[in-house]
């Protein structure tokens, strides 16, 4: 067996039994009419983490291919604020969701959800009150972006984060007639803080 | 709790007990009141063919060699699951993102444990929209009104609220226009998807609409190269074993069809596949294999036909074990027998001769007049040629040999048929036939 398949492998029994307990958590929910929000956001983080550990380590061993599906991005960005909004609420950060992507286009769907969703994870750490998830589509492909009213990154590219260094190659690897997504990290968001977007042809 | 999913039928089908009730809990999470289960292939599909579900969910990993994807595809293949009933995919394996990308036959959606009961409501909810707005499409394809159906895409392809579905209106189209037999409109559509991006079902579709144009060259270069970029699409490895075989390259075929069986071990229609290029190959012992491995496992209701045990037959007389060879044919029912098509009747009496020509000789002879006069089937004919060579009924066999040889599938059978004729020493006479077909197609031309 890989060293590869033995990750995945162990990564899937995994996730399994995280699905296991968020049913669990779900039902005890619905039987006693209380809220554990935050103990199934721990399972979705803790799964995101898994898959994005999983992304690394093919990055690393350039073993990672994307696999396009038409996929409805304002969807996507709605199952993201769905993982999300409940956690940011719990510290007092606001998810503002301003989506004009209803086409369906050609991604990677659970990579690029990973990436929403730590990408808005990272934005509410430094964020002060609201995390912004816009998306849209112009002449030169479709563009997704989080942005938040913190200090802004530090650095500019950051040194560390092997979120972000994933999210670049995820989006280099989007490529189309002969042009490719690309990264664009900034500190000019509206809301006054950093900018993260995504642009894929 | 959401009204909408409170009258709906769901299956939930997975091999492990307690994947199966996080499924149950979840759906009932969702407002589902009637959640049936099934633990394994042969449940679901039983449950599915007799009580049809509103919606399946269903694990990718069943389990003895099976997957959630082979199921889907045996469902749809043999029209046991209609457009309205909502199938998804639910694993824990992100690979399956790999699947879904590459292959022709989706589900409805897939979903990646673990998920909330919000995320599968909502993932639910967006397929039923999808439903809704594909509705009277589905039901001119089911009745095969193909023009009508097209219609109805044209109809709807513009509009605002067909923006999320625009795929999925390229892919129906694209395979409309192959299923109704317009292989041409079906390239320019399966290409138009491919200029929207590198879709490998989209490269096999144009693959398949250039193999039903006979051009085969084009189709091989195209398929092959959806082979080697994505390994785990079986269907595709199907698609290039068909284009070698017609091309008269059986080894490649085979080659392709072992390695992918292999991994698939329990899809029979590919082991029948298999078959195929074995015989043709001259590879009797894996040909032999294949059949009985159907014949004996292939538990589809309906899925084993007459065919199947001619093929079977056809093998051991292939390999020379004549007495299995009766046997199998002996063993079909008389009415099986009785409601033969000719091509069938014509196999069944000349495979018999050969295996028992004291059991076979007279069926055969009274055949002979319809065996001259009709349109057979190249298999038949195949068959009809051994049969006639056994007896030194060179009149019928070069009769056949003729119609062979002349055929859309000459390259196919090309090899087959000049074996046959070499092992009754008269290959001379093969090569004057084959002269005889190609100086008439030039006086054609």
């Amino acid at each position: 067996m890989k060293a590869l398949d033995l990750l995945a492998s162990g990564i899937h029994d995994a996730k399994n039994q995280l699905f296991s307990a968020e049913s669990l958590i779900a039902a005890a929910e619905a039987q006693h009419g209380i809220d554990l929000g935050e103990a199934l956001f721990a399972i979705q983080s803790a799964a995101g983490r898994l898959n994005q550990t999983l992304a690394a380590y093919r990055q690393l061993r350039h073993e990672i291919r994307i696999a396009l599906i038409p996929t409805v991005i304002d969807d996507l960005c709605e199952e993201v604020a769905l993982d999300q909004r409940h956690h940011l609420a719990a510290g007092n950060i606001r998810l503002e969701l301003d989506c004009h992507a209803p086409d369906a286009w050609p991604v990677d769907r659970e990579l690029l959800t990973d990436m929403l969703n730590n990408a808005v994870q990272n934005a509410a750490r430094h964020a002060r009150s609201c995390v912004r998830l816009s998306c849209g589509e112009d002449a030169e492909g479709l563009w997704l972006c989080v942005e938040d009213d913190g200090p802004g990154f530090a650095h500019i590219p950051p040194s560390s984060g092997t979120g972000l260094l994933l999210a670049a190659s995820l989006a280099e690897m989007h490529k189309r007639h002969g042009r490719q997504g690309r990264l664009e990290l900034a500190n000019d968001s509206a809301l006054g803080g950093a900018r993260f977007t995504l642009r894929l042809p | 709790m959401n009204n909408r999913f409170t009258s709906k039928r769901f299956l939930v089908i997975d091999d492990q007990p307690t994947a199966r009730d996080a499924l149950r809990t979840i759906a009932q999470t969702v407002g589902a009141f009637s959640v049936e289960f099934a633990t394994n292939y042969q449940d679901a599909l039983y449950r599915i063919r007799n009580n049809t579900p509103d919606i399946i969910l269903c694990d990718y990993m069943l389990g003895d060699g099976r997957s959630g994807q082979q199921l889907l595809e045996e469902l749809r293949r043999f029209e046991l699951l209609a457009d309205e009933t909502v199938f998804m995919m639910v694993t824990g394996e992100q690979s399956y993102e790999q699947v879904v990308s590459a292959v022709e036959l989706v589900p409805d959606d897939y979903i990646i444990k673990p998920f909330s009961p919000d995320k599968l409501l909502l993932r639910l909810e967006r397929i039923l929209a999808k439903k809704a707005f594909f509705a009277a499409y589905y039901r001119e394809k089911r009745r095969q009104e193909f023009e009508r159906a097209l219609a109805i895409l044209e109809a709807k392809r513009d509009s605002e609220a067909a923006r999320p579905y625009r795929f999925e209106i390229l892919r129906q189209r694209a395979e409309i226009m192959l299923a109704k037999g317009d292989s041409q409109a079906a390239e320019t559509a399966y290409r138009a998807i491919l200029e929207a991006g590198e879709f490998p079902w989209a490269r096999a579709g144009v693959a398949r609409s250039l193999e039903h144009q006979d051009r085969l060259t084009e189709a091989r270069a195209e398929i092959d190269r959806v082979v080697a970029s994505t390994p785990h699409y079986f269907d595709a490895a199907d698609v290039k074993a068909r284009i070698c075989m017609a091309q008269g390259e059986p080894e490649e075929a085979q080659k392709v069809l072992d390695e992918v069986a292999k991994k698939t071990p329990r899809n029979y229609l590919r082991k029948r596949l298999l078959a195929e290029a074995a015989t043709l190959n001259g590879d009797t012992a894996t040909a032999q294999a294949a059949m009985a491995d159907v014949l004996a496992n292939d538990t589809m209701p309906g899925a084993i036909q007459p065919e199947d045990k001619l093929a079977l037959a056809r093998s051991q007389v292939n390999s020379g074990d004549k007495i299995s060879a009766e046997r199998t044919l002996v063993g079909m029912r008389e009415s099986e027998v009785q409601n033969l098509t000719l091509d069938g009747q014509a196999s069944f009496a000349a495979l018999m001769t050969i295996a028992a020509p004291e059991r076979g000789k007279a069926k055969f002879a009274g055949l002979r007049p319809a065996l001259i006069s009709a349109a057979l089937d190249n298999t038949a004919r195949l068959d009809v040629t051994y049969a006639a060579l056994g007896l030194g009924d060179h009149e019928l066999a070069d009769h056949q040999a003729h119609y062979l040889m002349a055929s859309d599938e000459a390259k196919k059978i090309f090899g087959s048929a000049r074996k046959l004729y070499a092992l009754h020493g008269r290959e001379k006479d093969f090569r004057e036939i084959q002269k005889q077909v190609a100086l008439r197609r030039i006086h054609h031309d």
